[in-house]
């Protein structure tokens, strides 16, 4: 269980995030929702200790992130798919965070061949494209066998093809009782695979419930449901 | 699954979903030796699988080899032993260094690999240790190759190795030197995160603005200058030296740990900043 509470932060006088919780459970992948600005960001980065909040906590399973024994092999992240230096090979690039991991380096090539790079392991990550790079960045979080993942947009970049292997491939590591939370602007790829939903807006809590129980309680679709929820909320909208 | 109580209101957001145990781990308490020695298995890897790091050692040998040989060439006016001039490229080579020691945390704060190390260890003091360890291995390094260039070009200009009962003292002070610039440089980097930014900075610092303070202020300030004091630690004259500068010249000790006064700062306020501050 992944207990989000009183989560808060400011850039100076704009509060990014606003007194934010949520509970995230394991067996399951949890969307997260919300316009541009909305917070989303800054809330799966401070999940991971990169941003520092000014109130509230994340705890897995009852441990602070900072405090986690092997972070790495606790919580795999992908906050950025730029993620990676331009003039490293995709293997060097795993193995260079398997060892800051403590992860054995054998693990390199399993995941290679399951986010399906093996055979442009040893071509450097410069000339990948943004589908390829989300690939590796998802090969660096998988690396520790973790049971979390946190995804920022992992489906940017993706053809339809790569959209249908990462929605399979999340699915089924929460099949196999790994928990995801994963934010998208890709809202019906998202009601494909998602069993529940964090909507935020402006920073703050709008929803969080059952992709289910959303659409029945709003009688919409789930894009109109979050439409009608966020609005208002954007930090740029169309007019 | 259910909205957690937030800290100033309750929200009746309710999920209903199948509880199952988050498969987390859970082990003693943290090895912190294991953690550096992970860092520097890490950064070993990134430092060896970049085209930069083998570019600024060519350059180190080059500008080694070329400064020794000009010298050994060009100098006619003294009696000049190999040891002496091999010597001569450090002021370039430290700045080699320092451009090593700054991208070896900027290029990450740029491609956003520095996230995955903070990430990977959140308490985050042992990447800034493993950082100024490999940043000073580096400049050992390059210290190193610039002094064996610089032997192979006097030799090769002609120089005889002759007396070398100063070489270890001498060796000893450019290395101090070549291995402060690259952890210099690395507090930099903590401090700037912008490879061109920093690097340029350091150019323009070290080839004008030094410039201009040791043909323009007075010897008891020019100690201070960082570069310059490092480089009179190895206690090398050459012609273009400003007489005054010369005269109020400390011992190379004092001036070496003036030089390292400024490496010790600059690497404290860069891994005070990293330990503080959000990360990109």
């Amino acid at each position: 269980m992944i207990t989000v509470t009183g989560l808060t932060k400011h850039y100076g006088d704009r509060v990014a995030v606003d007194d934010l919780g949520f509970e995230l459970a394991a067996g399951r992948v949890t969307g997260f929702v919300g316009p541009n600005g909305a917070g989303k960001s800054t809330t799966m980065r401070m999940m991971v200790g990169l941003t520092r909040p000014d109130r509230g906590e994340v705890r897995y399973d009852g441990v602070r992130y900072g405090d986690l024994a092997h972070p790495a092999r606790t919580v795999g992240s992908v906050l950025d798919a730029r993620c990676m230096h331009p003039g490293r090979t995709a293997r060097n690039h795993l193995l260079a965070a398997a060892a800051l991991g403590g992860i054995p380096s054998r693990r390199v090539g399993a995941v290679l061949a399951e986010v399906g790079l093996e055979s442009v392991a040893d071509q450097r990550a410069g000339g990948f494209s943004l589908g390829m790079r989300q690939r590796l960045a998802l090969a660096t979080a998988l690396l520790g066998e973790p049971g979390v993942l946190l995804l920022d947009e992992p489906s940017n970049g993706l053809d339809p093809d790569g959209i249908r292997w990462m929605r399979h491939h999340l699915r089924s590591f929460a099949d196999a009782g790994g928990t995801v939370f994963v934010s998208s602007h890709l809202i019906a790829e998202l009601a494909r695979f998602a069993d529940d939903l964090v909507v935020v807006g402006a920073g703050r809590l709008l929803a969080a419930e059952t992709v289910e129980s959303l659409t029945s309680r709003t009688g919409q679709s789930l894009e109109e449901s979050l439409l009608e929820m966020t609005t208002g909320t954007a930090e740029f909208a169309s007019a | 699954m259910t909205a957690a109580p937030n800290a100033t209101e309750e929200k009746d957001l309710t999920m209903t979903t199948t509880e199952l145990t988050l498969p987390t781990v859970s082990v003693p308490a943290a090895d912190h030796v294991g953690r550096l020695a992970a860092v520097l298995r890490s950064e070993w890897i990134k430092a060896t699988t970049v085209r930069t790091n083998k570019v600024i050692l060519a350059a180190a040998v080059v500008v080694g080899l070329l400064v020794s040989w000009a010298t050994a060439v060009f100098v006619t006016g003294e009696v000049l032993t190999a040891p002496e001039v091999a010597a001569g490229s450090t002021a370039v080579t430290a700045v080699l260094a320092a451009i090593a020691g700054i991208l070896l945390f900027s290029a990450e704060a740029q491609h956003g690999t520095l996230a995955g190390a903070l990430t990977a260890l959140p308490a985050r003091w042992p990447v800034v240790a493993g950082k100024a360890v490999v940043a000073a291995g580096l400049g050992l390094a390059l210290g190193v190759i610039g002094l064996l260039a610089g032997l192979a070009g006097s030799v090769a200009g002609g120089l005889e190795v002759g007396d070398t009962s100063g070489a270890p003292s001498t060796v000893l002070w450019v290395l101090l030197y070549t291995c402060g610039s690259a952890v210099l440089g690395l507090g930099v980097g903590m401090v700037v995160r912008h490879s061109a930014g920093a690097v340029s900075g350091l150019l323009v610092w070290w080839l004008v603005v030094e410039g201009l303070i040791v043909q323009l202020a007075p010897g008891e300030v020019v100690r201070f200058v960082p570069f310059d004091t490092g480089w009179r630690s190895l206690g090398i004259e050459s012609e273009f030296d400003v007489p005054e500068v010369v005269a109020a010249g400390l011992s190379n000790p004092l001036h070496a740990s003036i030089f390292w006064g400024y490496v010790l700062t600059g690497l404290a306020i860069g891994a005070a900043l990293v330990l503080r501050r959000d990360a990109d």
